[in-house]
């Protein structure tokens, strides 16, 4: 079946056309270059800048990448089950807050919302955080410090409970209470079934924090075996322009910095399994927000 | 239902103005700043003087009978050889003193703000201090144990290694709250540029604005497409210049620092309490009438004020002179990589100080060893610090890591390092513990005998100074609370005048000098001015620079 076209819808079309093509080269544009850029000579990208196809083509940078892979593969290794434990730590965490303060039931429901609410407006602070996590509960250090902290978000569980009472009604769960079920019964049987498309969506916001995160290893790793991938990487950056800095005033050694091919490779690679990763779940995560919006 | 609608819309108004008031706050380093003293000065001043009573009766025997660990929180990255050193020293303090040491690394990230944070936390016990890292204030606000008496029961012999003229310059309002390293360092700003093309082209060395100009034109025509000069703005940060290439002035001012003084001020190293005005001066205009003439001659390129600097530049030959932001050790870096990648190309080095008589090392702030406030062990933190400096192995293990693991030395006793991993498992320095430099124990790396060289030159020069080998300007810490927000406006309308003016880039040199001025005086320039120089005076009539 053909489905007939008018001009406008022509038109139309053309122009979605137009702004989406003109869109994705914005956005693959800057990775073509660091591709490229990690494929050229290091001297030639000082001479003669950089380019959208490498020119001089070597390898190099990658071989010195991997021939001490230690480090990244460690980086690897550790945002890999930050990743893992974190999502599914806090999607359970997250789904059985957003289920009992969506039951009628649970009598305070309205206050413990109001104080999870009340948190997202109302932060400590930077430094209370830290104090928090480092003197108080004593974690720096600690692997458990670069998870722990981002296990549940204020928006998440809400997003999750506005879910749970737009595709969960009340009938139903009376109905299975009629018939004998206790709230754990409940609560795997009925209400989970039914969370697929709000679980993929706050699972893939989990995910994605823990992938993307550095903050929190740059606050409280003390070793760089605990370091998330994210920051190897920047850090990486950082070292070499603080150490460049620093060189003005005292005499310290610059000689080991990587260059610019280099750093353009670790960029590579850090984003490859992601890119591979990625069109698999990426009808999920659309599907997902829209699934998760509020509806009127 | 009204009532409850009023009271719910005071709430949501409170609500916002309590988040904007949290948006426009300062920012949380410099809260933290302000709000931590307090409360740590309160527990230490109580904790103290008993501490202090107990030290001066039992003089100099420190009770090592309990074992205590403590923590040094150095700056950078860890090496890869971290816990292996850590044991092999761990293994000598405890028969010593019957303490441990674990360093812990700020890394590159954040680390001012991180920084800030481990003094607030207060669990490290030694840390590394340096001017950079806003020493002066951190004293001021009582980040840090003093240390005079400290160093008089627990430690004498750190003092004699140090001197009392090095541990005189870590003095914040009189107290000593840092031990500085004993390794005088010179790094006095000056001209990089290519020996080998000035050779080839016979020019003149570029030791004065008149050589460095016909150095740049000889270059420039007899190899034309060469590039000349990649300055920026990116070195001129900051209330002295605002464009690179003004930096190459210093060849004609005896100014007390390099670039003068903040506000357009400038003072002589030979008078250095006597402050005269440079902006508003006819120097000054005719500075700018050379910065335009180099500017239509091509010397850099017409957009170097929108450029980012490119530190690599001097290095692929895209520059044929540096002159910003240049030191020994960036002479002795390009040496290195000229040697491996160009065999044929030469670095040479003129400081500006060579040229105008204003020689002199650098700050013993520059890079220091503290104490913690709020440490639960200073005097034995304090001793540590004494072993880490004093005793020759110790201090070598510290700094080089184990001979024959991690470094070795050659028949003239020159360091190598036995790594081959990148990156190396111990480099030099490898704890970044540039604070704990002994000049007597200090092993020399390769480049390090050229660097000595350099060293032992300017030492000489020094010396024959007014103020002998005392750098004057750094120990100067400037309190601008008062004048923050006339401050703010100067540093803007540098920015946006001074700049174009250093760079030549403008069509009327005297008119855009007397729009800037203009534009300074508007800004308030004169209460900054007269708040620093107040200071300032008070600042040379204190330790004596008349």
């Amino acid at each position: 079946m053909k489905i007939k076209k008018n001009t406008s819808t022509m038109i139309f079309n053309i122009i979605t056309y137009v702004m989406l093509t003109f869109g994705a080269i914005v956005c693959v544009f800057p990775f073509i270059i660091i591709v490229s850029g990690s494929l050229t000579n290091n001297t030639t990208i000082l001479t003669q800048g950089y380019s959208v196809l490498p020119r001089d083509i070597t390898l190099s940078a990658y071989r010195t990448i991997f021939n001490a892979p230690k480090d990244i593969l460690q980086a690897y290794k550790m945002t890999f089950y930050y990743t893992i434990v974190g999502t599914a730590i806090g999607l359970m965490m997250i789904t059985l807050t957003g289920y009992v303060i969506s039951r009628r039931e649970f009598k305070y429901r309205n206050t413990v919302s109001f104080l999870i609410y009340f948190t997202s407006i109302f932060g400590g602070g930077m430094i209370p955080w830290y104090l928090m996590y480092a003197n108080v509960l004593n974690m720096k250090g600690s692997t458990f410090a670069i998870w722990f902290p981002a296990l549940m978000s204020p928006f998440l569980i809400i997003l999750m409970r506005t879910f749970i009472v737009g595709s969960v009604p009340e009938a139903i769960t009376e109905s299975a209470k009629i018939d004998g079920a206790g709230h754990l019964t409940i609560f795997f049987k009925i209400v989970m079934p039914v969370l697929k498309p709000g679980l993929a969506t706050v699972g893939l916001f989990l995910a994605l924090g823990y992938w993307n995160d550095w903050y929190r290893s740059s606050m409280f790793s003390t070793s760089s075996k605990t370091w998330e991938l994210q920051f190897y990487l920047y850090d990486l950056l950082n070292a070499t322009t603080a150490l460049k800095q620093m060189a003005q005033s005292t005499s310290i050694s610059t000689a080991e910095l990587p260059t610019q091919s280099v750093k353009l490779a670790m960029a590579v690679v850090a984003t490859g399994p992601v890119i591979l990763f990625y069109p698999f779940v990426q009808k999920f995560f659309v599907s997902g927000i829209t699934v998760g919006a509020v509806k009127g | 239902m009204k009532k409850k609608r009023r009271l719910v819309s005071i709430v949501l108004a409170l609500t916002m103005v309590l988040t904007m008031a949290g948006c426009g706050s300062k920012s949380a380093v410099e809260s933290l700043n302000e709000a931590a003293p307090a409360e740590t000065t309160d527990n230490s001043t109580a904790a103290e003087a008993p501490a202090a009573a107990e030290e001066t009766t039992e003089a100099a025997a420190l009770d090592t009978s309990e074992r205590v660990d403590l923590v040094f929180y150095v700056m950078g990255d860890a090496p890869v050889d971290e816990i292996a050193v850590e044991d092999a020293l761990n293994e000598i303090l405890l028969e010593k003193v019957n303490a441990t040491i674990d360093f812990q690394f700020s890394t590159w990230t954040d680390f001012q703000q991180k920084y800030s944070l481990e003094l607030t936390a207060g669990q490290a016990d030694l840390i590394y201090v340096a001017n950079w890292l806003n020493y002066g204030q951190l004293a001021t606000s009582g980040a840090f144990e003093e240390l005079d008496d400290l160093l008089n029961t627990v430690a004498p012999a750190l003092k004699d290694t140090v001197g009392e003229s090095n541990l005189n310059m870590c003095r914040v309002d009189g107290k000593v709250y840092a031990v500085p390293c004993s390794w005088a360092e010179y790094t006095c700003n000056g001209v990089k540029y290519r020996e080998d093309l000035r050779e080839k082209y016979n020019l003149p060395v570029p030791d004065s604005l008149e050589n460095f100009e016909a150095y740049m034109l000889g270059i420039k025509e007899n190899a034309p497409g060469q590039g000349l000069l990649t300055v920026t703005t990116e070195e001129s940060q900051g209330l002295l210049t605002a464009f690179d290439a003004a930096w190459i002035l210093n060849l004609k001012y005896p100014w007390v620092n390099a670039n003068g003084l903040p506000y357009g001020l400038a003072s002589n190293y030979d008078t250095p309490s006597d402050v005269y005005d440079y902006w508003y001066s006819d120097d000054f205009t005719d500075d700018m009438k050379l910065m335009k003439k180099w500017a239509d001659l091509g010397f850099w390129s017409k957009s170097a004020l929108s450029d980012t600097n490119d530190s690599e530049a001097y290095k692929s030959g895209l520059c044929v002179a540096e002159i910003a932001g240049q030191n020994p050790n960036k002479q002795i870096a390009a040496i290195k990589e000229f040697e491996k990648e160009q065999p044929d190309w030469k670095s040479e080095y003129i400081a500006y100080g060579e040229i105008t008589n204003t020689i002199y090392p650098g700050h013993a702030t520059q890079n220091g060893t503290a104490i913690v406030r709020g440490s639960k062990n200073p005097e034995r933190a304090l001793k540590v610090l004494e072993l880490l400096m004093t005793d020759e192995s110790i201090n070598r293990l510290v700094q080089c890591g184990i001979e024959g693991t991690n470094y070795e030395l050659d028949a003239n006793g020159i360091y190598h390092n036995l790594s081959t991993s990148i990156p190396e498992e111990f480099p030099y320095e490898g704890f970044n513990t540039w604070s704990l430099r002994n000049g007597d124990y200090k092993l020399p790396q390769e480049t390090d005998v050229i660097l000595n060289q350099m060293f032992d030159k300017y030492e000489e020069l020094g010396s024959k100074t007014k103020f002998p080998n005392v750098n004057i300007y750094n120990g100067f810490n400037e309190n601008y609370d008062a004048y923050q927000a006339e401050r703010t406006a100067v540093s803007n309308v540098m920015k946006q005048y001074l700049a174009p003016l250093q760079a030549g880039l403008v069509d009327d040199v005297d008119a855009a000098v007397e729009e800037f001025r203009q534009k300074m005086t508007d800004a308030g320039i004169e209460v900054c001015r007269d708040g620093f120089k107040e200071q300032w005076e008070a600042y040379c009539n204190e330790y004596g620079y008349k």
